[in-house]
């Protein structure tokens, strides 16, 4: 046991600098195709006004473009050959990642023309015994919130390195 | 004024075939860079899966998209949690259902799942929805 080295502990609790995600019309789109969603209301403007919002309104799980953005979105010579970025991961025996376990809940819905900054902060690293060797267990929390201040979204990610 | 489902009604069953095209347009638009979801050799011959490996998120995505266009305009989804047993690669059938474990008058409780035509679980996830 033990393969987390001091260093690798040091990152728990580290806050990672903000990131602003300024949303247009076409992100949302792209988005929407990407997932499938055939709403108006992703697309086109008087869709979304009728139905209330002020302009097209994203997908629900939006807030999951904004921090991939907020961890990929960086220089290749940043990512590993796998394509994954490498500046947020502490210095682990192991990259290799799988996506764990998600939760999120969700507050105003974001729509064109929003600025989502988002607060990224590694808040847990732990690790077990698995059946083919240690697994480290690594929690970010993320917040989401508008140019207004709301809170958009409030995400615990745990990714785990085997 | 409508009312949510009861108790232990069952989420209509949605079918979910992604395509290659799928899978780079969700890549593509979250900038989700991982080369497994659009790198055939390399997933192959490096990673040793046996294709494309359909994205997490959006199995996660697929989750809300069933529950959001069940219950249309009656409910908002408040919360999502899930989370990946198994993989579930290009070509897999996937099929996404649920059933409602709550219904407190305010809003329901629903259990659903991400499953392959050969009955594996890929995906597990609990959706609270409130009432308009």
């Amino acid at each position: 046991m033990g393969v987390i080295t001091d260093e690798a502990r040091s990152w728990a609790g580290r806050e990672y600098p903000t990131f602003d995600f300024l949303v247009t019309a076409t992100d949302i789109a792209k988005f929407a195709h990407g997932t499938g969603e055939s709403n108006p209301i992703h697309f086109d403007k008087e869709a979304a006004i009728a139905a209330g919002y002020d302009d097209v309104v994203a997908p629900t799980l939006f807030p999951y473009v904004v921090r991939m953005h907020a961890s990929a979105l960086v220089p290749t010579d940043q990512l590993e050959p796998d394509g994954s970025p490498t500046v947020d991961v502490p210095p682990l025996p192991t990259r290799r990642a799988m996506a764990g376990e998600t939760a999120i809940e969700f507050g105003e819905r974001v729509t064109a023309g929003d600025v989502i900054t988002v607060r990224k902060r590694l808040a847990d690293m732990y690790e077990k015994e698995g059946r083919s060797g240690p697994l480290v267990f690594v929690e970010m929390e993320f917040t989401f919130t508008n140019q207004h201040g709301a809170m958009v979204a409030r995400e615990s990610f745990t990714r785990i390195y085997r | 004024m409508t009312t949510l489902p009861e108790t232990g009604t069952e989420v209509p069953i949605q079918l979910r075939v992604p395509t290659a095209l799928d899978l780079f347009m969700f890549s593509a638009s979250t900038w989700l860079l991982h080369r497994i979801h659009y790198d055939t050799p390399f997933t192959v011959e490096h990673d040793g899966h046996p294709g494309l490996l359909i994205h997490g998120p959006l199995q996660g995505v697929y989750l809300v998209q069933t529950a959001e266009s069940w219950l249309g305009d009656t409910a908002k989804i408040s919360s999502i949690s899930y989370r990946h047993l198994a993989p579930a690669y290009l070509g897999d059938q996937l099929e996404c259902g649920g059933i409602v474990t709550e219904n407190d008058g305010a809003g329901i409780d629903l259990d659903l799942w991400v499953r392959k035509s050969d009955g594996t679980i890929t995906t597990t996830g609990k959706a609270r929805l409130d009432k308009r």
